[in-house]
């Protein structure tokens, strides 16, 4: 029997080891090693609504413009300049010289085959709602394409910072399965293996126009569990993580092998208040009970002292990083003398009870505690809540598209990385949106005036206004924009970026 | 499994004709006993649909992450016998010594320890003081020790108890004494005549923790980013991926149901009685 369970254990041993796979041909010092929670879904960016494929899109792709980190002003990246000729027509010029990994040239024809492919409904892509105001894309020349918009459309240039240019060849040639495992892209990195769920392999394209990455392999870990992707930043496994959370920061900057680096990211947490009554009568209906609720909550202290600093106060849903945000506007300050007479006046000298939705921490770190902070201090001038908490973000966003919410809830919007105060206030803030829970025809007239021209100089007045009234009506409980913080390997140079995609090719060694 | 899957396929600013378009595209709008036939009639074919979520068939994916899982629980279970067989036996032998003592308190302790836990604190000595193995992933002999030792030593306590038992109680019996008077040697006595009896229900029990040892490697993937199918079904689980769940659920039973019957074929091949009865 022992000589079975050796044979046994032997043949065990064998098989384990006779999976294992080459390792590549790489060394330490020429890769840098980034690792993310879970895998995309495919190589396929404008099919995906991960964040991990939009990261990934902008180290093998390129977009037509991209964001500068340091100014955050949206500059060229294959089109090198654009002009309105009309309201309805943009006219973008082409940087020349440019290949795709496979070899063939880009040109224009690859712009308007990548937007006809997103905008065929047939193809079923899910970006397609971000760029269906384009109507057409048109050929000029090689290097000149016009676009053709349904109506005036201030986001474009915005919004070419969300699609990567793919082939005509391969897209005509290969076809959409083929694109979903294979990318060809023109930019800084190419794919050299996708081992699903456990890591890509990147390696620098040494045929790419713009500046040269410094580490010529890129190993992208999926590493789900959040202690380990610490723990192997710390032993030297991983260089660059995300999303690390706030109490776990001592412990990255005591190792001595890593530090954290932080930045404001493109999302705002906010507690919607049920003033268009969507889930049925409630005292947030009232304009008092809304502005005391925001008098009530000390959210600077909160900020500091539950948060530990990683949060940014607003007075409004704009993020300060979005256009259109107005610093002149001043957030409420706590004040629960004049909040309790609000609430008297309202008709409420007693205060009065009421249900607060919450859901699991995914996207706002620290929520739990956040909540129960802002509970004990809007019971403190009489507005008691009774937290439901629902865990799965899934049921949850059901519940609120279903009219069934809570008078609070909590809720925090990510803007889809449109750097814009359009990109909150239609999707969250407009009558009848699925989850808007504030009507106001007045604000619903201005997001109109909003987005109908391209005058930013205009579209800027817009959006004070729009933020005036919305802080002044107290629309919801305003809360803060989100900090994000990254851990970052003490071997590398890097800093966290402010659009939350983490671009590889700009990472360099440490110097000794 | 509540909630709607469209939810997590399409961006959450999608509008309503959105949706009913996706949900029109799986086939979530017909009624629960045509889509139940739709499962049935193509599960039996080995067809299980596609991942809503990768867009790949489910099948290929739980098939390629099927090995790693398996290694990975064999290797446990080779961890959990070469801690519990020698510990086992020693105790019994040395019954009511400091020695059993000693083995009690490390199966109770082991018992006691969440895999959880013991995978973080193995990752912090090993990897991140002693930088001696990696801390996650897959790929290289050295990527299996932590893992497998983890999973191991889950299964090794329960393991060990039983061997002790079976070992104490085989080792009062009357074919001992005979072996014994035979002039047998008592090393033999133990390993051939003993060990050989008290294996019986030590791999009866094996078989049926293999279940547990699945569901151990959850955790145990979870935490070595191993890319298992226990990892695949949790992540699928989250992302409301029913065609992969479904077809994950199917072949883990299948496994179990498989090592059931190898673990009954076993005991016959080392308990003649068992063969012919």
């Amino acid at each position: 029997m022992s000589r079975m369970l050796a044979v046994g254990a032997i043949a065990v041993l064998v098989t384990v080891l006779g999976v294992v796979p080459d390792a590549p041909a790489q060394t330490k010092d020429d890769t840098v090693v980034y690792a993310i929670q879970s895998d995309m879904q495919n190589w396929d960016p404008p099919n995906s609504v991960l964040r991990e494929s939009i990261i990934m899109g902008y180290n093998v792709f390129d977009h037509l413009a991209a964001r500068d980190l340091k100014t955050g002003k949206v500059g060229p990246s294959l089109a090198t300049s654009w002009r309105n000729l009309d309201d309805t027509t943009w006219e973008v010029k082409l940087r020349p010289n440019v290949k795709f990994h496979d070899g063939t040239k880009f040109t224009a024809r690859d712009v308007k085959a990548t937007f006809d492919r997103v905008l065929n409904p047939e193809n079923k892509i899910t970006a397609r709602g971000n760029h269906a105001k384009i109507k057409s894309v048109e050929v000029v020349d090689e290097g000149t394409v016009r676009f053709k918009t349904d109506g005036p459309y201030p986001l474009f240039v915005e919004r070419m910072t969300a699609l990567v240019m793919q082939s005509e060849k391969v897209i005509k040639e290969k076809g959409h399965e083929w694109m979903q495992e294979n990318p060809v892209g023109t930019g800084p990195y190419k794919l050299v293996k996708w081992t699903r769920k456990q890591e890509h392999l990147l390696v620098r394209n040494d045929d790419y126009w713009g500046p040269k990455p410094a580490f010529k392999y890129v190993r992208v870990r999926i590493i789900p569990e959040q202690a380990t992707q610490i723990a192997e930043l710390m032993a030297g496994g991983v260089d660059i993580i995300k999303a690390v959370p706030p109490d776990q920061m001592d412990v990255i900057n005591k190792s001595g092998a890593a530090r954290t680096s932080t930045s404001p990211i493109l999302r705002t947490a906010f507690l919607q208040l049920d003033q268009a009554g969507r889930a049925g009568k409630n005292p947030f209906q009232h304009k008092r009970v809304r502005q005391a609720a925001n008098l009530a909550v000390d959210i600077d202290g909160i900020i500091k002292h539950v948060l530990n600093g990683l949060g940014d106060r607003t007075a409004t849903t704009v993020n300060p990083m979005a256009f259109g945000f107005d610093a002149n506007l001043k957030p409420y300050k706590q004040d629960a003398a004049a909040a309790k007479k609000l609430l008297a006046d309202a008709g409420y000298p007693n205060g009065f009870e009421v249900g607060f939705l919450t859901t699991a921490p995914t996207v706002e770190p620290a929520l739990p505690q956040t909540s129960e902070a802002i509970s004990a201090d809007l019971a403190k001038v009489g507005i008691r809540t009774k937290q439901r908490y629902v865990g799965e973000v899934g049921p949850f966003t059901n519940l609120v598209r279903d009219n069934k919410a809570d008078p609070i809830f909590t809720w925090s919007w990510g803007y889809y990385s449109i750097f814009d105060a359009d990109a909150i206030l239609y999707d969250v803030m407009k009558c009848g949106e699925p989850y808007s829970y504030y009507c106001n025809p007045a604000l619903d007239d201005l997001i109109a005036q909003g987005r109908s021209t391209l005058d930013q100089k205009k579209r800027l007045e817009i959006y004070a206004k729009a933020q005036k009234l919305i802080h002044d009506d107290a629309a919801y409980l305003f809360k803060w924009g989100l900090r994000g913080v990254w851990g970052i390997s003490n071997r590398v140079e890097y800093e966290a970026p402010r659009d939350e995609v983490d671009r590889m090719f700009v990472v360099t060694p440490r110097k000794k | 499994m509540l909630g709607d899957p469209v939810l997590l396929l399409l961006p959450q600013n999608a509008g309503k004709e959105e949706f009913a378009r996706y949900h029109r595209l799986l086939g979530l709008d017909q009624p629960l006993y045509v889509q139940y036939w739709k499962f049935a009639s193509a599960a039996v074919r080995g067809d299980f649909g596609k991942s809503w979520y990768a867009d790949t068939p489910a099948f290929r994916l739980v098939l390629e992450r099927m090995p790693a899982t398996l290694y990975l629980t064999l290797a446990g279970l080779v961890v959990a016998l070469v801690l519990a067989l020698p510990l086992g036996i020693l105790a019994a032998l040395r019954r009511h010594s400091w020695v059993d003592s000693l083995c009690t308190a490390l199966a109770v302790a082991g018992q006691a320890t969440p895999l959880f836990w013991l995978g973080i604190m193995l990752i912090i000595v090993f990897a991140v003081r002693l930088k001696a193995l990696p801390a996650s992933g897959y790929g290289t002999w050295q990527h299996f020790l932590l893992p497998s030792f983890c999973l191991g030593a889950a299964l090794a306590p329960i393991t060990m108890r039983l061997v002790r038992s079976g070992v104490i109680e085989v080792m009062n019996m009357e074919f001992i004494k005979t072996a014994r008077a035979k002039g047998v040697s008592e090393p033999m006595v133990v390993i051939k005549h003993a060990f050989r009896n008290a294996c019986i229900p030590v791999i009866t029990v094996l078989g049926l923790q293999f279940g547990q040892l699945l569901g151990g490697a959850i955790i145990t993937e979870t935490v070595f980013a191993w890319p298992g199918v226990a990892t695949l079904t949790v992540e699928s689980i989250r992302n409301q991926d029913f065609p992969v769940v479904q077809c994950a659920v199917i072949l883990l039973a299948l496994v179990i149901v498989t090592v059931n019957l190898i673990v009954d074929l076993l005991v016959g091949v080392i308990d003649p009685r068992i063969r012919t009865g």
